[in-house]
């Protein structure tokens, strides 16, 4: 029966690591094919380690000021994006969750409902919109239109419904304002729930390339999917240059993940299932 | 009861809702009429539009190629949402019954292929496909295959989107149905191991039961999500060969790309949202009421 047992075990962990080999296989793919040689990328037959490792590919790519330029103006971005989308709709949230005000319903079904509008119906219309305000080919057009989300929203606000009523007291006693009891008392607890809906928004700009690609045509603000995009369709000739670039952009996004892996992955407990 | 001897607190609540009520209006609610306008009119860049009713609305169920872009994403949706459904929830049960040392580290590595953009899967799975040099090809030689072109045939292309599709959201599917395994208590499977039954029994007596509204969750959002995909085929087929991979989201990209006149596929994108809308409003109420799982 012991016997079984183990063998079961040794045959499942063995599943468990052919799937998960599986998984990062593209991935560790495309950072070595970064070290080969230009012709050798799609060499026949074909090669999975290079023939000779070089990190010519790396270097010429971080040599490439547009690579460099876009990697930073979407990192910024990025950034810039969760920060803002994090404080409006943080406040939101403890808006909804915690104060009683005149049309709260009615100011609720307004932002929940937008939770519904799909992208691609809005996605020509977003475009005359931030074309009449003049934001074409500025960091905002790139910023600004997603920054309120219900969605954030709304997940931020189960989190401090789930804030006992209590840590307040001793703020309300005290007089303090609302402003002062969402500063001082939900803000330093929210660290969990940011760091989830922080990586989301984080990502959601990182990766996004139709939006860019409309709105951005001064080279010097091309974000970076805009980019390896454009490289791929333009640069036929320097595919390992190509990896090597897709290779380093995930690699801000993979290292912020590694970093903070165990709130997301417990985060995914409460991503709305719960 | 709490609410009556509540001071209300209109003018800093309007105050601290000013940043998400402002920005939703001008880039979401007000676009959003926009199109709904714009959708019963015949308009363009160039031109001064005119009224023209459920016109477009008409064009584009009649459009043939609207059609097949449905059919298309359907038929997408197929390969990606119960392969995807099946292949996690055997993993999450295999993840589930490893020591947690060898655990946390497979949920992180899968996890990872979730966080790659759309862009950057379409690449690499580019040239995993590439006919003289890529993987695809090379393995398909151990077996003694010929190459085949794996984007350009009309048989192949659409399952060739489907597996980075499958790759890019196998973790997050896999982690949610994990912590759903977590949450059956570990009696009932002790229970049936008394009544002596077997791992299979227990799967199908217990587990899938009690893990329905999970996985009806993921069958919802994975149907909305791969209807909805266009990405990997604007970037890995640009729809062909012969629309083939032309989803209903590619294809409506494609019309404002290239047509002057776009009232009819803001139309199509709005038939679209009425669909999806619908289906995102109901796992939203599935999700907000109380009873949302059971057991």
């Amino acid at each position: 029966m012991q016997a079984k047992l183990t063998f079961q075990k040794t045959v499942l962990t063995a599943i468990a690591g052919f799937f998960t080999l599986l998984a990062l296989f593209p991935l560790a793919w495309v950072i070595i094919a970064g070290f080969k040689e230009k012709t050798e990328v799609l060499a026949t037959p074909f090669r999975f380690f290079p023939k000779q490792w070089l990190i010519t590919n790396y270097i010429d790519i971080l040599k490439d000021t547009m690579f460099q330029k876009a990697m930073l103006t979407t990192f910024g971005g990025a950034v810039v994006f969760a920060v803002l989308s994090l404080l409006v709709n943080s406040i939101a949230a403890y808006v909804f969750a915690r104060l009683e005000f005149r049309f709260k319903t009615l100011l609720w079904l307004y932002v929940i409902l937008t939770m519904f509008i799909p992208g691609m119906a809005i996605l020509l219309t977003s475009f005359i919109v931030v074309n009449k305000l003049g934001m074409l080919d500025t960091f905002a057009v790139l910023v600004l239109p997603g920054v309120a989300s219900a969605g954030g929203m709304f997940f931020i606000r189960q989190f401090y419904l789930n804030i006992p009523l209590a840590l307040e007291e001793a703020a309300l006693i005290d007089g303090a304002g609302k402003i002062r009891i969402f500063s001082s008392v939900f803000l330093p607890m929210s660290f969990p729930v940011f760091v989830i809906v922080g990586i989301g928004s984080y990502l959601g700009y990182w990766n996004s390339f139709v939006w860019p690609t409309m709105t951005i045509t001064n080279p010097n603000l091309y974000q970076i999917m805009q980019y390896l995009a454009s490289f791929r369709s333009e640069r036929t000739s320097e595919m390992g240059m190509l990896m090597a670039g897709s290779a380093l952009s995930a690699l801000p996004t993979i290292l912020l993940f590694l970093i903070f892996q165990k709130y997301i992955i417990s985060g995914i407990k409460i991503s709305g299932l719960k | 009861m709490f609410k009556r001897n509540y001071r209300q607190d209109n003018g800093v609540a309007y105050l601290l809702l000013a940043p998400i009520v402002i920005l939703l209006t001008i880039f979401v609610v007000i676009p959003f009429i926009y199109s709904l306008k714009v959708s019963f009119y015949n308009w363009s860049f160039y031109q001064p539009s005119v009224f023209v009713g459920f016109d477009n609305f008409k064009f584009v169920l009649e459009d043939d190629l609207f059609m097949n872009a449905l059919w298309v994403g359907i038929k997408f949706t197929l390969m990606v949402v119960p392969a995807s459904l099946v292949v996690s929830f055997l993993f999450a049960n295999i993840i589930k019954g490893m020591r947690s040392k060898g655990a946390s580290f497979v949920k992180t590595s899968i996890y990872i292929p979730t966080i790659i953009s759309g862009i950057v899967a379409s690449i690499i799975f580019v040239f995993i496909y590439d006919y003289m040099g890529g993987l695809a090809n090379y393995v398909l030689g151990w077996f003694g295959s010929e190459p085949r072109a794996w984007l350009a045939d009309v048989k192949t292309a659409l399952p060739s989107i489907a597996l980075p599709a499958i790759w890019l959201g196998f973790g997050l599917t896999t982690l949610i149905m994990l912590a759903g395994l977590h949450d059956i208590p570990e009696s009932y499977y002790e229970a049936a191991d008394l009544e002596g039954a077997g791992p299979w029994q227990k799967m199908w007596f217990i587990t899938v039961p009690l893990m329905k509204n999970i996985i009806l969750y993921l069958t919802v959002t994975g149907f909305t999500a791969s209807i909805s995909q266009y990405e990997l085929s604007l970037v890995m087929t640009g729809g062909g060969p012969l629309d083939t991979t032309t989803t209903p989201n590619l294809y409506i990209l494609n019309h404002f790309r290239n047509d002057v006149m776009v009232g009819n596929s803001i139309a199509a994108s709005l038939l679209l949202f009425v669909v999806l809308g619908g289906i995102s409003a109901i796992i939203f109420k599935v999700l907000n009421s109380e009873k949302a799982i059971d057991g």
